[in-house]
Order: C-alpha cells, then structure tokens, then sequence
C-alpha cells in the first residue's frame, strides 16, 4: 500500500521504491535475553521468526539500501554476548542484499563496536530527495524534507467489536508542522507495543494523533482511514 | 484410621497427666475444662494425631498447647529440656502469630510465679518480619515453641544451620487449618509437612485447629495423609447463636435508590447504637470505605474517631492500628472487606452484620462467630439484604447454619507449580534419588494421586529440557542426573533466588484509577484493555469517563452525566457455595409445589415462615417474588433448568435458569458459548451469575442445538479449547508461572511490579504454547482455572443429572425477562467467547469500517 508517491508499506516495513530503499524500525534484538536477565525465563524463539519474517520481505523487492531506523538492540547501557551474536548474524542476513545504515535510537548509544566490525554508517538522520528519516526520539532542528518517517514509539490500534479487543501494529500518517510525518510500527515481535487509543505517545513528534490516518498491519495492509474516527 | 471422638474424657482422667503446677495454676485461672480441652488435651499429650473443629474463642488454642507446655515444664524440672524445637506451630497469619507468642509467655510466667522458679523454656516467632539478629540468636538457641507461617517453614527448611534444630520435633500445630486447606498455600505447607517430617527419625504428632467447616474426615486427611491416623473432635456448634436477616424496607421492589439507601443507613446505625461494638463485613474494598463514609457523612455526631475500615489494600500500620484499638475497646464499629475473618484477637465485639451475603454457610458462621469471642458469649450476627434473591439466599443460608448444614471445602489436588517450587527447595537442601522425591512427594495429600508423567514433566521443566541445550545454563533450575536418578542443586544463585520468591500468593494487577493526582479506585488491567477514550463506566458507584492510561494508571474524568458504554466484568465478588446453591433451589422446588398444588397464600406464608425462620416482611416478599415468577413463566429449581428466551430494549436473550452457583456456571456456561461459537462461527458474548447465566445476540441463534451437544464426558476437553484465548486463563499462567519461578518476582535485588510481570507472562505464554500445549506451567493454569476457580466436577454432576433425567430441560418463551431474570442479567458479569483468529477479526472490523465510509459516499476509501 502507498503512503506517499514511491513510498510504500511493505508488512512492518516502508519500502521507497524509487531509491530501492528499505526502512526497519525497532527491532529490538535481545529482548528475550533481557527479559531472562530480569529473571523472566522465555524461551528464545525470537530471532528465529525474525529471520522468516524479514527474509519474506527481502525476497519480494529489489534493495540496494536498508535503512534500520533506530534501537536495533535492546539494552540501553551494555551489549551482550547475545545482542553481539545475534546483531553480527542480522546485520549478515541484510549485507547479504544490500549496505546497511543505522539511523541511531536511544537504545543504541554502544552500538559503534558493531557498526566498526561490519563497516556500517551510523547517523543521526539520512536524507533522500525530500523525505528524512530519523529515530523519533527528539526532535532534529533544520531538517530541510516535506516527508519524515519516524519510529521510537511502537503505534498499536486496539480494535473493540463488544466485549472483544484485539491489538494490531500500525502505521500511522499525519502531520507535524507543515510536513507530512509517518510513524513506523516496531519490528518487535514478541511485543505489539502502545495503544494509541489510549496511551500517551513519547515521541515530540506526536502530540495529539487523533487526525492521524491507521494502516493496520495483518496479512496485508488494511486501511482505516481516521485514528478519531474508528 | 479416622474416627470422630465419640465422647471426652473426664475431668480427673485430664487433671491426671497434668503436672501439680500447671494445674495449679489452670484451676485457679479457669476452675474447669471447657469441652475441646477435656477431648484434646490428653490425645495430645499421648501423642495422638487430632483434628479439632471448634469456633472463634472455644479455647482451642489453649487445647493444643496445654499438654505441651506441661510437657516442657515436666523436662525443665527434671533438667532434661533440650536446646531444641519440640513443637512447631504454623498459622496463616503473621498478626496471629504475635498474639500467640503473647498467649503462651503469660501463662508461663504465671506459672513460675506459683512455681517461684524460672523454666528456661523459650517461645519464639519467626516470620517474614523477624529480623537478622533475632534470626542468629535462635539459631544458637533455638525456641521450643516456635511459632511460624507456612512460608517461613518452608525457608527453615532449607536453612543448613536452622535445619539441626527441627530433627527432633515432637509436635506440629497447624492453626485455622480451614484456611489454608483450600488453596495452594495450603498445598505448599502439605509438601513442607512432609520435609518436615523427613528430617526426623520419629513421627511427629500432628493437631489440627479448624473453625466451621466441613468434611471433617477430608481436613483430617489432609493433616495426616490418606494412611495416617487421626482422631476428629467435632465441637463446632457449642456456641450459640442469634442470627437474623434484616431488610431496610419492607418491600424491596416499589422503593427509590435514594430511599433504600437511606433506610439502609438508619438500619446500621440504630444496630450499631444498640450494641457496644459491631464488625461490619463487606465483601469488598470498595464497599469497606462507601460505608464508613456515609455512616460519618449521615451521622456525623456518631461517627468520628470511633469508626475504622479496615482491608487488605490499606497500610500494614493502619491495619494494626485498627486491630490495636479494637482490643482496648476505643472503636465503636470496624468495617472490614473479608480481610477480619481469621481468628486473631479483636477483644469484645457483641455484634456482627453481614452487607451482602457471605456466599457460603462456613463463611457466614466464621464471621458470625467473631461476636461472642468467650465460650459461653452468644454469636450474634445480623445479614442485611438489599434484593429478593438475596433475601432468599441469605434466608437459605440462616436454615443451613441453624440446622449446621455446612458447605464441603475443595483441596486442590496435583498443583504442578506448586510442587515446581518444592521440587526446587528440596534439590537446594541435599541431593535426593528421585524414586525418594516421588515418594516423598506423594505423602502430601494434595499429591496422593500425582501420575509419574507429570512427575516427570514437572522434573524436565525445572532441568530446563524444554529449551535447547546451549541455552541450557539460563533456563535450568535443578540438575537431574538420569543414569544415577540423582537430583540437586544448579547454579549459584539458586539459593537466593528461592529463599526471595518462595510462597504461593500472587501479586494483584490492579490498575490505579485517578483524577488528576487523586485515587478513586482500582480496576483490573484486562478492564482497561477493554476502555477506549471517552468510555463511561462504573467504580464503586460512581461513573467515570476513561481518558487515557499511562502503565499500571488510568487517567479518568469524574463528572460524566451520561450512561455506562461498556458494562462491568471481573467482579471482586464471592461466589456462591455449590451446596448453598443446591438448597436454594431445593426451597424453590417446595414453594414451588405450593403454587402448583393450589395451596393459598396463607398456607404459603406459613411454610415459608417455617422453613426459613424470617419475619413476616421477609416471608411476605419471597411469597410475592415466587408468586409472580410461577404466574410470568414457572420456578426453577434444582432439578429443573429453564431455558428462557427473552428480550430487552432490542437486545435478546437466552437466559439459564441454572441455580448452581458461579463457579459451576462459569463452566456451563463457556462450554456453551464455545458450541455455539463454532456452530454459528461468530463471537459469543455471555453473562454469569451464581443464579444461572444467558447468551446475549442479535440475530438468531442456534442455542439449543448448542447445548444439546454438551455432554458430561467430553466437558473437559471443551473446557480447555473454550480456555484458549480467555484472560483468566492468561491471568491464572501468570500466577502459576510466578509459583513455578518461570517469571521471579525478585531478582537480583530487584523487586517487579506486578504490570511488568503481566506483559511478559504473556510473551512467555505464547512462548510456552509453543513447546507444547500440556507445558506442565500451562497444564497447571488450566487446572487451576477449571478446578479451583471454577468449578468442573459439579459442573459434570449437573450434565450427568440432565442426561440421566433427573435434572429437567424446559424451553420458555417470555416478552420482558422474568422476574428471577431480571437480576440475574443485571447482576451477571460478562465474558466474550471469540471464535475467529485475529487475522479474521482484523478482516471483519475492516469491513465494518468501509461499510460505514460506504454510507458517508466517500470513495476515498473504497
């Protein structure tokens, strides 16, 4: 489905067609380890589905570029021996198609070894024609782009029919200032993530998103048109 | 071998075994035995295992430990007391442990008063509370009498250092045995029992003290095992009682909310005034503070410092506070939730009033029984009632208490997370052949009829086996050798780890609800999932307009004039006893067959009048209720469900006559909606209350044909497909995986919120699931929820009575709901049985929203 001209949601993923270019936001590697160093024991089955899911992604389109829009990794402070494994196995699977960009999250400030080891960018935010993509997190001054795709913020829609209430990933579309925003949903899959029905977002980008435009992810993209609205 | 005593001994036979000191000073302090000391006393002392049943304030705590400190006195005289444990005493609170560590030292020092020599006998506590030092200094001279929770034992037991001093044990009490009986607490001290006895080369006697309670046989195996001796003394009802059910108003239907509330106030307060201290029970928090404050708000000149609540959510402080001024006589009326059930000391309370139904005939008496705490003091307790089916109930229940027709508790068999956790302690304290732990094991018993498999399913989870093996170190609780069969210890914070989460009690999840920085309530988290922005609904009878919710706080508006949109769930309600439920519907079927056999009113009134022993307001109004029910469509009974098709502002309904309590009619009701769900292939929503329950829908369904598929053996394997995707089932694994120590709730020093440990039991449910649906953790869930929570097995007596006929099926059809209908849609919770996976939900939500843009003639979306 098409956001903008050329910019395209392919699954949990944006594609920019005209660039070949594809953005990932959120993975979050290591968040079972972290859930077990806080002494919840979860078996390790993340990496694993990660793999078939962006693997069914990789192989639909043609990529020169991937772009991983913030907090590849879990931890803030440290990396573990699990992140370093399963970062470095990540990072192979998306040489294997293109070169690779880190547009840096919070949870990424030690994730320079890595990038060194694979010889990847990390920037702040990367800029192609008019469309800027950056974490989310704070807001970079002097962006000179009418599009910015966001992530940090993990969108949720809860969808209500009676007593039942199901959560999906979203992709959500509106406005900051006088540019267009998009916000990426997380790529974590053990987790769908927050509410926007009904919790307050983080990011400064997003103040109030009740005029936002919802696109659901399931097994394709569905559109629902207004967040007030549904 | 268990055998009721049939008779007690007699004065001098008891007198006889007593030392000159200690009856001595018993005579001059109490002149006589009271009955439980002349039955208990000397079975005790002859090293006889006992159970004895006697209510709130029968000295029965004193019959325990008579024989026991004459026993003591007798070595210290002699010289021989030794630095060792002879007696552990465990009780589910930590408050009455205090008080009984007060109650054995004063007796002690009025004995070396008239002794005019000290004994050196030592009493000591020992709970969560105890601190480091006091912990060290027992460890080097270790109490006599140790005084402890189920909790703290079971730490002791896996103290290297402590542990020498509980190998020669000679006595095990365990007091309010009723409340630990039931639930996996007592599951948990049932396997610590067992270590217990383990360490020590003789058998140590074991006594039992229960409150009201039945079967006694069942406690006394519990106490004992399935092959123990025990002698059953049954003195539960020498106390008298002088129980009432009171309505505010005569008439409990043509009155005002406001009226009703009104006279309910006036009612309490002119009971209050009458007696000198009244304990107020509520069943619920919420409720515990609404009443003290419109007892203050109504009657400000009676009420100011001399009223206090008091439950589980307030301060450990003010608690004590509470319980500190009642016993010095300061407060004039204590409103409580459920939380001064147990039997620690308030002193003097010569009133007791129930604010809703106890739900179970035990219950009422245990409360009831918290009035009167001398022997000779009458129990006195009064049941306000607000509606007809409560006025019916509670008057069922008066009769069951007055003619001691007591409910039949339920022990929960093979907990798989509990005996994760023993497995664990066990495997920490010394290396165990594991032949030796299934047979240690299946001494409890709430594990006498524990399979190998699960065993052995319980053993592969903690040797983490369930993940592949270089993950291994992470997930592995214990190390199990299968060539030599020996099981121990793993890891080096184990220890830690186990001594810092032990224990059975889960963590509640209950969301803060505020206006602006103020706290108006609490709601379930899986309540707010359901509440979008601008959602009105009700808390503690007020409304409130949901606005937004950051973690475990909901952000929420109080001045909303409009109607709920989203109905109530997840009630803090008790639920009704399946065996008070069954004598419901018993009175219903009698009055039933007055109607039918053309008996005139005045007839009726007598029988009703007979049968319950209310008044004639009472009477009068169940007369009314029966008898517009029998005109409108017919009575149900026990054995005869109606079926009831009916409708209300345009919504339909199939309402379940079905008198069998909540927890059987959460069973009956979910297998149901899941056979429809299927028939039909839509979502089911359904609501539940102890009265029956109904299938709410728009468009037509095939109800009957659904339930008509139900049948008693298949029940179970429906319930657990029908438990798929619930939130109790989601609610309960958290419970069970925090038992088993999959999700610790302190770890390295780090305590987790209980909104934290939601979201990833979640994570680890599906994680779970996709091991394998018979996951030991998950088996145990199910089990749980089917077994504990609800009720499965009653449920499978009520299919079996339908399909043999002797519970009849009638099919009704009405306009409006029936009078016995209508409360019982009000007052239902509801539940939704989701038939479609969410990719399929996802499919119609969408559709639904294109129709609607559709409507608007916007092509945008099309």
């Amino acid at each position: 489905m098409e956001l903008f001209k050329n910019i395209e949601i392919i699954d949990l993923a944006l594609y920019l067609s005209k660039y070949k270019t594809l953005i990932i936001s959120d993975l979050h590697i290591g968040f079972e380890e972290s859930l077990n160093k806080q002494g919840i024991f979860v078996p390790r089955f993340q990496l694993d589905d990660l793999f078939k899911r962006l693997k069914g992604i990789l192989d639909k389109v043609e990529i020169k570029r991937i772009i991983i829009n913030g907090d590849l990794k879990h931890e803030f402070g440290t990396i573990s021996d699990q992140e370093w494994r399963d970062s470095l196995k990540l990072i192979d699977l998306f040489l294997e198609y293109s070169e690779v960009i880190l547009v840096k999250g919070n949870h990424d400030a030690i994730f320079e070894p890595i990038a060194k080891k694979k010889n990847i960018k990390i920037v702040d935010s990367f800029k192609i024609d008019d469309i800027c993509i950056l974490h989310g997190n704070k807001i970079l001054e002097n962006l000179d782009c009418n599009i910015l795709i966001i992530g940090h913020d993990h969108p949720v829609v809860s969808l209500r029919e009676n007593s039942r209430v199901e959560k999906y990933k979203c992709f959500l579309k509106g406005k900051w200032k006088d540019k267009n925003l998009i916000v990426m949903p997380s790529f974590k899959l053990l987790i769908e993530g927050s509410d926007v029905f009904k919790e307050k977002l983080l990011s400064p980008y997003l103040d109030d998103v009740s005029d936002f435009e919802v696109f659901v992810v399931g097994d394709k993209i569905y559109k629902f048109g207004i967040l007030k609205e549904i | 071998m268990i055998n009721f005593m049939k008779k007690p001994y007699e004065a001098k036979e008891v007198e006889g075994i007593l030392n000159p000191l200690v009856k001595k000073w018993f005579l001059d302090k109490f002149r006589e035995f009271s009955l439980p000391q002349l039955y208990g006393v000397k079975e005790i002392h002859d090293r006889n295992n006992i159970l004895i049943s006697a209510p709130t304030g029968a000295t029965k705590t004193l019959t325990g430990f008579l024989s026991i400190l004459n026993e003591l006195i007798n070595l210290s005289e002699k010289g021989k007391l030794m630095d060792k444990v002879y007696c552990v005493y465990i009780s589910p609170l930590k408050a009455l442990n205090y008080d009984i560590e007060i109650n054995l030292n004063e007796p002690l020092k009025e004995i070396e008063k008239i002794a005019k020599k000290k004994f050196g006998i030592r009493v000591g506590v020992r709970t969560g509370d105890t601190s480091q030092s006091e912990r060290s200094k027992m460890l080097k001279n270790p109490p006599h009498i140790l005084i402890t929770t189920p909790e703290s034992l079971a730490i002791m037991l896996n103290s290297y250092k402590f542990k020498e001093n509980l190998t020669e044990v000679e006595w095990l009490i365990v007091d309010e045995i009723h409340a630990l009986a039931d639930n996996k607490r007592g599951v948990h001290l049932s396997l610590s029992v067992e270590r217990l006895q383990k360490l020590n080369q003789n058998k140590i006697t074991r006594v039992g003290l229960s409150a009201t309670i039945s079967p006694l046989e069942e406690i006394a195996k519990y106490l004992v095992n399935e092959d123990g001796n025990c002698k059953i003394v049954n003195v539960q009802f020498i106390k008298d009682m002088d129980l009432k059910v009171l309505s505010p108003v005569p008439d409990l239907i043509d009155i005002t909310h406001k009226d009703m509330h009104d006279s309910l106030y006036k009612l309490i307060d002119k009971l209050i005034q009458g007696h000198k201290t009244t304990l107020i029970f509520t069943n619920t928090r919420s409720a515990t503070e609404k009443v003290v404050h419109h007892l203050k708000e109504k009657f400000p000149k009676n009420y100011t410092e001399n009223i206090g609540a008091h439950h589980g959510s307030l301060g450990k402080e003010h608690r004590h506070n509470i319980e500190k001024r009642l016993r010095e006589g300061k407060l004039k009326v204590v409103v409580c939730s459920t939380s001064l059930e147990l039997g620690i000391d308030i002193g003097y309370i010569d009133l007791v009033i129930l604010l809703g139904s106890p739900k179970s005939v035990s219950r009422g008496l245990q409360r009831i029984g918290r009035s009167g705490h001398k022997l000779h003091d009458t129990a006195k307790g009064r049941i306000i009632v607000l509606d007809r089916d409560d006025l019916i109930e509670n008057g069922v229940l008066l009769k069951a208490a007055i003619e001691k027709k007591i409910d039949n508790i339920h022990i929960p068999d093979n907990c798989l997370d509990v005996l994760s956790q023993q497995i664990y302690g066990i495997a920490l304290a010394d290396r165990i052949h594991i032949d030796d732990l299934f047979e240690l094991i299946k001494k409890s018993y709430c594990y006498r009829n524990l399979s190998k498999e699960d065993f052995f399913e319980v053993i592969d989870y903690l040797a983490g086996e369930y993940t592949k093996l270089e993950d291994r170190n992470v997930y592995a609780k214990i190390w199990y050798d299968k060539e030599t069969g020996i099981v121990g210890k793993r890891g080096r914070l184990g220890r830690v780890i186990y001594m810092t989460n032990i224990g059975t009690i889960p963590d509640e999840t209950r969301v803060k609800v505020k206006v602006g920085n103020q706290v108006v309530g609490t709601i379930d988290e899986a309540f707010l999932e359901r509440l979008r922005r601008n959602d009105v609904f009700v808390l503690g009878g007020e409304r409130y307009e949901f606005l937004f919710a950051r973690g475990m706080v909901a952000q929420v508006n109080a001045s909303v004039y409009r109607p709920p949109t989203i109905p109530s769930w997840f009630s803090e309600m008790l639920p009704l006893s399946f065996d008070l439920a069954l004598e419901i519907g018993k009175f219903r079927r009698y009055v039933e067959e007055k109607f039918k056999s053309g008996k005139s009113k005045k007839e009726i009134l007598e029988f009703i009048n007979d049968y319950l022993y209310v008044d004639k307001n009472a009477a009068n109004a169940i007369y009314e209720y029966f008898k517009e029910q029998f005109l409108y469509l017919e009575v149900p009974s026990d054995n005869k469900i109606i079926i009831e098709h009916s409708s209300e502002e345009g919504k339909k309904y199939v309402v379940f006559h079905s008198l069998y309590g909540r927890r059987v009619n959460d069973v009956l009701s979910r297998a149901l909606a899941y056979a429809i769900s299927r028939l039909e292939h839509k979502d089911i929503e359904f609501g539940i209350s102890d009265n029956g329950f109904y299938i709410g829908y728009n468009k037509k369904l095939r109800v009957m044909d659904a339930f008509k598929l139900l049948k008693s053996e298949e029940l179970r394997v429906v319930m657990e497909k029908a438990l798929e995707k619930t939130e109790v089932l989601r609610r309960r694994f958290r419970h069970c995986a925090t038992r088993s120590l999959m999700i610790l709730r302190n770890y390295k020093g780090r305590v987790k919120r209980v909104g934290r440990q939601q979201v990833s039991s979640m994570i680890l449910l599906s994680a779970v699931k996709r091991i394998s649906e018979d996951f030991p953790i998950l088996k145990e869930a199910k089990r749980e929820v089917l077994e504990d929570l609800m009720d499965i097995d009653n449920a499978e007596i009520v299919l079996k009575g339908i399909e043999k006929g002797k519970i009849k099926v009638k099919e009704l059809h009405s306009v409006i709901p029936s009078p016995f209908a209508f409360n019982l849609v009000l007052q239902g919770y509801t539940d939704i049985m989701k038939i479609d996976d969410k990719i399929e939900f996802l499919r119609r939500m969408h559709n639904k929203v294109l129709a609607k843009i559709g409507k608007n003639g916007s092509k945008e979306y099309m």
